[in-house]
This record gives C-alpha cells, sequence and structure tokens, in this order.
C-alpha cells in the first residue's frame, strides 16, 4: 500500500482561485459538454463526464488546471472535482502517463493462466516496474483488478482495445506495432468514451449540422 | 440437461445487434405487447414468471418495479447496472456487444409499467465497445419510434443515455452506482430500514428502478411468451425460475459464456465448457469471487439453482464460474482475492477498509512462507468482524471466499505455513504464482 508522505504533500500546489483559472477546452469541447448536460437534471451529474473531456482535452491526464476548469465550468468547487477524480482508477490525476498505457489484468482468472509470468516478461521487456513510465515517454505498465473479459485470459487493455488471449510472443508484436504509432493512445480513450455517450442528434449539433 | 439457450440465442448473428436484424427475429414484439396491456398487467407478468434479479443478490424483480408509486408525483428512473466488475463474470459485455436491443427493449418495458421517463445504463469505463453498441442501438431505437416522444402512439415519452464510469468495482453496488451517477465518489449510501429503498428515493431522490443487464433482457422474452411459459424452466428446482448465463473462465478448454436452465449441475456445466484443462478437479468458484469456493467433490454434486447452490455451500451470485485445477495453489487464489478487495474497497466503513487491507497482508505473509499458525484463527476472527458489519455487501464479499476456503481447504493452509512453501509445486504452479516465489519442496 502506498504511503503518503507528508513531504509529499509539502510541495503540492494550491488549488487555483477562480480567477486564476485558464479556459483551455476547444471549441468543440465545450459543445460536447453543453450536450451532455442536457442528460441529466443537475450539472453535478455531468461531473464523470466532463472529467472525460477534460482528460481528453489535457492529452491524457488531469493536472490541477484541468479539475480548476471543470469545477469552474459545473460550478462546483476544487476540492470536490478532485475528490471524485481521484476516487476513480481511470483518471490519471497529477501525473501524466506515457502516451501508451499497458493494464494488464491480473486478477483471478488471468492469475489462473498465467498473467504473472506474462506481466514480468513486458516489465523486463519494457525494463519497468508497475506504474512506471519507459525513459522516452511511449509505455506506462499498470496491473488492473478484473477487465471483465476472463474467457480471453490473460487479458490486457490499451487505449479501448482489449488483447486477449496473449502470450509472450503476441505481446511483443503489440508492442512493436505501438511504438509506430506516435499519437498517445490515451487520449483515443477518453475521446471515444465521450463519444459514446453522446447520442447521433447531440453530435450533429457539436459538428454544427 | 443441454445449453438453454434464450438470451444468448442469437448472439453469434452479426446482424441481430442492429435493429432490423433484431426485429426480423421477433425483436420489440415483446414492447408492442406491452404498450398495448395495462401496466399492472406487466407487472403481473413478470411476477408470475418468477424471474429474480441476475446481478448476484436474486431478489425478485417484480417487486422491484410493483414498488414504484402508481400515483406519479415524480420523474420515475429506469437504471440499468452495466457496471460488470465482478472477477469471473463476463456475460454482461456479450449482452451488450452482441444483443443490445435485447437490453434496451427491456428497459423501455420496465420504463412502461412504471411510468418510467428516463433510461440510464451505467456501463463501466473499459467497456468501450460495449458503450459503442449500446450507443448505436439507443439512436437505432430513437429513430424507430421505440424511444423519445409520443412511443408507438401511446402519448408516453421514454428518454435513454449511456452514462460511463471511470474504473471502480465498488460503482457495481447499486447505492454507489448512484451516488456516481449523481457525479460523486462510487461509495454506498444508507440502506433500507435506515434510508428508503431506490424504487421510493433514489437518482435524485425520485422512484428508481435498478436492475442487471441481463435481467432486462429477460424481460421481452417474457412479455412474448408469457410469465408462465417461463416459470416452465427451471421448474425442477426449489424457486429459481429460467435461464441463467455462467460466464466459465479459468482451467477449462472452451471458456466462455453458456446459457442454462436452473437446475442443471455444475458437472454439466463443466462438460459444456470441454473439460478441465492442464489436470484433474481441484475447487471451483460458482459465482464470481464473491461466493465460498467448491471442493471437487461438492462441485460434482451441486445443482445450479439460487437455493440449490446455497445447500451445496456457495451461491448462484453474478455467474462467474471459474473451475481450478489440481496444479493452484489455494492460498495464493484466496490471496488474490483478498488482495481485489483490499484494493476496490471503496473506504467508507471500517470493518471493510481495514479488515481486507489485514486479511491480504496476512495471507500475503503465509504465501511467501513467514505464515504463523494463529494467522488462521486470526483470518477467521477478521472475516466474522466483517461479516454482517459492513457498511455494503461488498464487504460481505470480501469475508466470504477467505472463511469459505479456510472451512474447505484447512489443509492447504496449514501445509503452507508449516513448511513455508505451497502444498503443490510444478511448473504449472510456477507460472501462475508471482514473484516472489516461495522455496520449492526438499
Amino acid at each position: 500500500m502506498d504511503v503518503i508522505q507528508i513531504s509529499d504533500l509539502r510541495g503540492r500546489p494550491r488549488a487555483p482561485r477562480p480567477e486564476e483559472v485558464n479556459l483551455n477546452f476547444s471549441e468543440k469541447a465545450v459543445r460536447e459538454l453543453e450536450q451532455l448536460l442536457n442528460h441529466y437534471p443537475d450539472k453535478k451529474s455531468a461531473i464523470l463526464p466532463c472529467l472525460w473531456i477534460a482528460q481528453r482535452e489535457y492529452g491524457g491526464y488531469l493536472p490541477s488546471e484541468a479539475i480548476a476548469e471543470v469545477a469552474l465550468r459545473l460550478d462546483r468547487s476544487y476540492a470536490e472535482i478532485e475528490g471524485v477524480a481521484t476516487f476513480y482508477t481511470m483518471y490519471h490525476v497529477g501525473h501524466p502517463t506515457g502516451k501508451h498505457l499497458i493494464e494488464v489484468c491480473t486478477c483471478l482468472s488471468c492469475h489462473l493462466c498465467g498473467a504473472y509470468r506474462l506481466a514480468d516478461h513486458i516489465k523486463s521487456k519494457l525494463g519497468i516496474d508497475w506504474g512506471e513510465t519507459t525513459p522516452d515517454g511511449m509505455f506506462t505498465i499498470e496491473e488492473v483488478e478484473c477487465l471483465d473479459a476472463c474467457d480471453r485470459a490473460p487479458v490486457l487493455q490499451i487505449s479501448d482495445q482489449y488483447y486477449g488471449p496473449v502470450d509472450d510472443k503476441t505481446v511483443d508484436a503489440i508492442l512493436e506495432k505501438l511504438k509506430s504509432e506516435t499519437s498517445p493512445s490515451t487520449v483515443r480513450l477518453a475521446d471515444e468514451i465521450v463519444q459514446a455517450q453522446l447520442h447521433k442528434r447531440d453530435q450533429e449539433k457539436v459538428s454544427g449540422n | 440437461m443441454p445449453e438453454t439457450r434464450l438470451l444468448l440465442k442469437h448472439s453469434g448473428d452479426a446482424a441481430y445487434r442492429s435493429i432490423q436484424g433484431y426485429m426480423d427475429k421477433g425483436g420489440y414484439a415483446g414492447l408492442k405487447k406491452a404498450l398495448s396491456m395495462d401496466r399492472q398487467a406487466v407487472i403481473d407478468e413478470i411476477k408470475a414468471s418468477g424471474l429474480r434479479g441476475r446481478g448476484g443478490a436474486g431478489f425478485p424483480t417484480w417487486i422491484k418495479w410493483n414498488g414504484i408509486e402508481k400515483e406519479k408525483t415524480k420523474p420515475h428512473y429506469i437504471l440499468c447496472n452495466a457496471d460488470e466488475g465482478e472477477p469471473g463474470t463476463f456475460k454482461d459485455k456479450e449482452l451488450m456487444e452482441n444483443t443490445p436491443h435485447l437490453m434496451i427493449e427491456g428497459m423501455i418495458i420496465a420504463g412502461w409499467a412504471t411510468q418510467g421517463d428516463v433510461g440510464y445504463v451505467y456501463i463501466r469505463g473499459e467497456f468501450v465497445d460495449c458503450a459503442r453498441a449500446v450507443k448505436k442501438a439507443i439512436d437505432e431505437a430513437y429513430e424507430a419510434g421505440f424511444l423519445g416522444k409520443n412511443i408507438q402512439g401511446t402519448g408516453w415519452n421514454f428518454d435513454m443515455y449511456v452514462h460511463l464510469g471511470a474504473g471502480s468495482y465498488e460503482c457495481g453496488e447499486e447505492s454507489a452506482l448512484m451516488s456516481s451517477l449523481m457525479g460523486e465518489r462510487g461509495m454506498p449510501r444508507l440502506k433500507f430500514p435506515h434510508a428508503p429503498l431506490p424504487t421510493v428515493a433514489g437518482l435524485w431522490d425520485c422512484p428508481t428502478v435498478i436492475n442487471n443487464v441481463e435481467t432486462y433482457a429477460c424481460a421481452p422474452y417474457i412479455l412474448v411468451n408469457g410469465g408462465e411459459w417461463y416459470a416452465t424452466l427451471g421448474a425442477s428446482t426449489k424457486n429459481s425460475r429460467g435461464t441463467k448465463i455462467f460466464s466459465v473462465s479459468g482451467h477449462v478448454n472452451r471458456p466462455g459464456n453458456y446459457e442454462i436452465e436452473f437446475g442443471t449441475t455444475l458437472a454439466e456445466l463443466l462438460e459444456m465448457a470441454g473439460g478441465m484443462k492442464g489436470g484433474t478437479l481441484k475447487a471451483c468458484v460458482p459465482g464470481g469471487s464473491s461466493v465460498p469456493i467448491l471442493n471437487a467433490e461438492q462441485t460434482m454434486n451441486a445443482v445450479i439453482g439460487y437455493e440449490e447452490m446455497v445447500d451445496a455451500g456457495s451461491m448462484v451470485g453474478s455467474g462467474g464460474c471459474m473451475f481450478l485445477n489440481e496444479h493452484t495453489c489455494i492460498v495464493t487464489f484466496i490471496w488474490r482475492t483478498a488482495l481485489f478487495y483490499a484494493r476496490e474497497s471503496c473506504g467508507k466503513c471500517t470493518p471493510c477498509r481495514e479488515g481486507t487491507a489485514w486479511m491480504e497482508q496476512i495471507l500475503d505473509r503465509i504465501r511467501k512462507g513467514g505464515g504463523r499458525m494463529e494467522d488462521i484463527e486470526l483470518l477467521k476472527e477478521i472475516c466474522s468482524q466483517i461479516d454482517g458489519r459492513s457498511f455494503c455487501g461488498l464487504g460481505d464479499a470480501a469475508a466470504w471466499p477467505v472463511a469459505g476456503a479456510l472451512k474447505v481447504f484447512p489443509e492447504e493452509f496449514e501445509y503452507f505455513i508449516r513448511h513455508g512453501h505451497s502444498i503443490v509445486d510444478g511448473p504449472e504452479y510456477r507460472r501462475m504464482a508471482p514473484e516472489p516465489l516461495t522455496p520449492a519442496k526438499v
């Protein structure tokens, strides 16, 4: 279990005041948020979808500026948004990940099918441990709990794609293919999640047709 | 009994994912029939079918639907729990990807029966493929006039939205799911009798029906063929009716989803999945990680049914059935289960937050060869302190597998502690167990 040291908290930036917040959402993002707000009776319920938009707009993670912008746009406090964002494992609060986030499931069925040996292989191949990023900023590897694709164990998730069952060879091929992809797949995941929540008519309004 | 494919009958047919293909196979006939019926008659039909919730708890579905106020004073919400997170379960994933209209039709039927206004499908964030399939199906249903304003000329309006989570097992718990949908941390809320039921005050304090994907997917069949017909399925069991999808994984030759009639045996289910792979059967976790583990003898004698499974020593749960072969170390497996709950505990209540972490640490100590004999009693003590004392069912679910394994496989734990290594060894065991491996047998 991670222990938070007092020294870690000392360097923590203070929450920006509303007048200090820069609004960085693109026009498209603002229109998407407008449509999503129509889905709920109150603004607060749009926090999760709005955090997904922010994660896309801020390049695959949520720096404190992103939290502040979400708070301002939804009329909530910085602390509330930060509190919500840190609860969920798919939001990366504070620290960017590599361009490609490799999430290896080691939960029960995957464990039975050798996920730990597979993870050892990926870790030694990339030269990093759980939660670390390669020096070139390409890959981050994370251990995740059940992805619910146990029939394909051992399984891993990269962006919006599941891969399974995978062995050392197929993982090598996947990593090789990802090396040539320079656009961050973490951003693509956030975008896919936002698009999946917008109806066809919402999307038409966003694109202005 | 062989497999009885009802919900999964057309899941291999790609055309069934589109509304045209779905309607060609008789889709939306259940909804049309429901719309021609009285609202109460629809609920009575569900009551006659004996349908029980497929998410894990097995609560009678009609009671939830019937609990919604009949004299409408507030908006009514229909919520679908598609936050499938139970290790070993992947049935909702297949239902949403391959038969999204089935679930949507079921939700609209529930909406009609309870005077619903808006439906939300809460899908876990990882399931992007499911979300895309469900969203496409919702768009098609709007175009066909099954959603939106004045549905099929009845004057009734019903909207439906997809909402994605962001990675949390706890959000599969119904009150935590509602918290999450309302933009909060996914933590559970006070429950009945300390707080009103969701049917009285759920989402935004309005009456809310919440069911699992599979439960909603059953509704169209019940409406088309009648509740009495549905109740003939699984009639050999005490009080379980219809079919249930079991997600079979682990050491089997053909892992996948198998839909069976209640009354089928676990042995038959194992046979459907192609039998054991890599060794003989040692144990089985029949209903997802939360349920107590069964040994080989119990497994071979177990009949699938809500009450029958309890008699066998476990539960139907969500239907995530994992078969373990002889090379599996039960201590390591249970440690991994405990690790899952320690990581996924939301932290709201002390018994679960502290208890799951302590159980994981003790099991980790045993797994690394440093266990003490008194650890077994200590684990039992912690389990009894969590079970029934936590804020939501997740705490109970964390205690059952550990307590169950200590009861069914005590010799494995004692051996591990006494010798500092597992009772099993060999390349298969070494492929499964994480580093650091305990010293091999001498």
